[in-house]
């Protein structure tokens, strides 16, 4: 019976946060770059997770809950600016949105 | 009493502001009175503090008006001793006759009023100059006449010659006021004091460090303002101002400054032989050179001019050869036969309509019999013909430079030669205006009007006898100045027989002077007897150009300092200064288009550097305590 250990969690941490960062580069439409942050978030939430339950500590499970109070805000903020961008150009590709470069 | 001296000194300004208040509101009439009442306040106030002084036996009075500077003490202050009671009536006396001639002269200008405001500040600034008391309020002084001579010579600025003769003049005499800046900074640095008598006392204690070059800057200073080689050329050109202005400050008064100066600091002046040496030769080079232009002149008022720059070098020699009394000496005899003979061109060039060439008059004695009379007389009197007041003053110079021996004898002859040229060229002068049948057209000439002519008059009749104030028998000029030249080592002049027969020499040079200038001018001798001068016209050209002197300094200096500003504006400030300023801008600019590239609006390479700088952030964590060991 392999035992499932702390590294296992970390290293599945790891993996989910490079999708999600992979995807944050290469891919142009806001809802699923939206998604990506979501899963880096996560990732980090799994961390934290795992660094409480190996230390034997609350302090990891409260940072948790603090992550996803603020991801559920920008969420909020999140959607609302990607409906607005949609609603200006009916779609949601980012690239479409350069008027602020150099 | 003393406070009467602000009375003289700063009348004449008060007239100046007040022609200004009301020379809206009166006529001519009594814009005149105003101006010529003062000006009579003015003088008769000096008679008054002359005779106070005389009563004295010339002890110096000093009025102190106020601290000028606290730190180092330098108080506002004037001095009336011998030299500057002299000074102070010539100034004040020569306004009056001048004030009066300028009333018919001027009459009928647009700017009559403006006239008299700049005359009198003139008059205001030179009594300052003379009146001080210590250096700084002589260089204030020197340069207010300045400034108010460069308004007068320009006063008919829509001219452009005479635009340009104003700042020529202007910017002539800037060179010598900085060397008479430089000679008043090192006077404080070495004495701690401007004031004279203080100044002196050190010197004669034998504090004589850096004295020659003291002494060599305050020449500089008087070079410029009395028109010496090499500074003269602005003076010729200031004759395009109001005849009468010319006659009061580029003939008697203003350009005598520099010899006036001289004499003041004689005390010094005495120990340095390399000054009195610059000064003599520098003053016979002057007059040699400004007689032999002279001769070709053909403007009526350039040949005095000439003869004023002339006869500013017979002072100079006397300076130079330590004969300050005959210096002062001549300076006040020239003051009085010059204004008389530029006030009697000036009555000439009224009545001719503004026509200043002398080959166009001719005859003129007939039509003005007066002027011509005293004209006559001045010219006689310049020449340096007994008993008129030039031949006093220009003997006792030649004699003193004579009696020095050496070779000062040198300087005698050379000097010599300079007063039978000066003979020479003020007899042709006479005889072309005055005497010569030339056919030309002067049916409607007459005599001038009485405010000019009595003025001459006045003048002829001082040219005649002013002379004596200071001959061999009566030492007039000499007392007055004792107290003044006390610790001065002065030339003296030589004794019997020698002074007899030098003084014989020196007519017979003026007269065979005049009597060449009748010869070659109306005899006409050199075609009666076909004698032919060699390289004549070349001569005339030389002459009349003053040795090409002013082509020179306007190739060396005027088109040099113009090359050379082109120059720097090119190199330094087009090449290296805005070359940098330029450079450093365009620095910015290109990087920052470079860097602003990076900013392109894809967010998916915003989250790519931001990967970047997270791991480099991360290698550094891991680096960092690998690095410290």
């Amino acid at each position: 019976m392999i035992e499932v250990s702390t590294d296992w969690y970390l290293t599945l941490a790891a993996i989910l946060f490079s999708i999600g960062f992979i995807g944050m580069m290469i891919r142009r439409n806001a809802l699923i770059m939206f998604m990506c942050i979501e899963l880096m978030l996560n990732s980090v939430n799994l961390t934290f997770i795992t660094a409480s339950k190996h230390f034997g500590t609350i302090e990891g499970q409260i940072s948790v809950f603090f992550v996803l109070v603020v991801a559920a805000a920008e969420v909020v903020v999140g959607l609302a600016i990607i409906v607005s961008i949609f609603k200006k150009q009916s779609s949601a590709s980012v690239d479409l949105l350069r008027t602020s470069r150099g | 009493m003393d406070n009467l001296l602000l009375v003289i000194i700063f009348l004449p300004l008060l007239t100046a502001i007040g022609i200004k208040i009301i020379s809206n509101l009166v006529n001519e009439l009594l814009l005149n009175y105003l101006t010529i009442n003062s000006a009579l306040l003015s003088f008769a106030t000096a008679c008054g503090m002359f005779g106070l002084l005389l009563a004295d036996k010339f002890k110096p009075i000093h009025l102190e008006l106020f601290t000028w500077i606290p730190s180092p003490e330098i108080l506002f202050e004037f001095t009336l001793d011998g030299l500057s009671g002299i000074m102070m009536l010539l100034v004040t006396g020569l306004s009056v006759i001048i004030q009066i001639f300028s009333t018919s002269y001027m009459s009928k200008d647009s700017n009559y009023s403006k006239y008299f405001i700049y005359f009198n500040v003139f008059v205001f600034s030179m009594l300052l100059l003379v009146m001080s008391g210590n250096f700084l309020v002589m260089f204030f002084g020197w340069e207010l006449v300045g400034l108010s001579s460069y308004l007068l010579i320009s006063f008919w600025s829509k001219k452009q010659s005479a635009a340009k003769a104003g700042n020529k003049a202007f910017i002539l005499n800037r060179i010598g006021d900085f060397g008479f800046l430089v000679g008043l900074m090192l006077t404080l640095n070495t004495f701690g004091t401007f004031n004279y008598e203080e100044v002196f006392s050190e010197v004669l204690n034998g504090n004589r460090e850096s004295l020659s070059i003291i002494v060599i800057c305050f020449i500089i200073g008087a070079f410029g303002k009395s028109a010496q080689f090499p500074l003269f050329s602005w003076l010729p050109d200031a004759m395009e101002g109001p005849t009468p202005a010319s006659a009061l400050i580029h003939a008697a008064t203003m350009v005598t400054a520099g010899v006036f100066m001289l004499v003041r600091i004689s005390p010094i002046l005495q120990f340095s032989e390399t000054g009195k040496l610059i000064i003599i030769t520098a003053g016979l080079l002057t007059a040699l050179i400004a007689a032999f232009s002279a001769i070709n002149q053909d403007d009526i008022k350039k040949v005095l001019a000439y003869s004023t720059i002339s006869q500013l070098g017979f002072m100079f020699i006397a300076i130079g050869s330590g004969a300050y009394v005959a210096a002062i000496f001549h300076l006040v005899t020239h003051a009085f036969f010059k204004a008389l003979l530029f006030l009697g061109a000036g009555a000439v060039i009224h009545e001719m309509h503004h026509e200043q060439n002398i080959h166009k008059m001719g005859n003129l004695k007939t039509k003005m019999p007066i002027t011509a009379a005293m004209m006559g007389i001045g010219t006689l009197a310049i020449s340096g013909i007994p008993p008129l007041a030039g031949f006093w003053s220009k003997d006792e110079i030649l004699a003193s430079t004579f009696a020095n021996g050496g070779f000062y004898y040198g300087y005698w002859a050379l000097s010599l030669l300079a007063a039978f040229m000066t003979a020479f060229y003020m007899g042709r002068h006479w005889l072309l205006i005055f005497h010569k049948e030339t056919g030309n057209d002067i049916s409607q000439v007459h005599e001038a009007p009485k405010a000019m002519v009595r003025p001459l008059i006045v003048l002829g009749i001082f040219s005649l006898f002013i002379g004596f104030i200071n001959t061999p028998f009566f030492h007039g000029l000499e007392k007055v100045l004792e107290e003044t030249l006390h610790y001065v080592e002065i030339t003296h002049l030589p004794e019997g027989i020698t002074l007899i027969i030098l003084a014989l020499v020196s007519i017979g040079a003026g007269f065979t002077g005049l009597l060449l200038a009748y010869l070659i001018y109306i005899v006409d001798i050199l075609s009666y007897f076909k004698i032919k001068i060699p390289l004549k016209e070349e001569i005339k050209e030389l002459s009349s150009n003053t040795l090409y002197l002013n082509k020179f300094g306007e190739i060396i200096f005027v088109k040099g300092m113009k090359s050379f500003s082109r120059k720097t504006a090119v190199v330094v400030d087009g090449l290296l200064i805005d070359g940098l300023v330029n450079k450093i801008s365009s620095l910015f600019y290109n990087s920052s288009q470079k860097f602003s590239r990076s900013q392109n609006g894809f967010v998916r390479s915003y989250v790519v550097y931001f990967g970047f700088f997270m791991l480099l952030l991360i290698g550094l964590f891991i680096a960092t305590p690998w690095l410290l060991n």
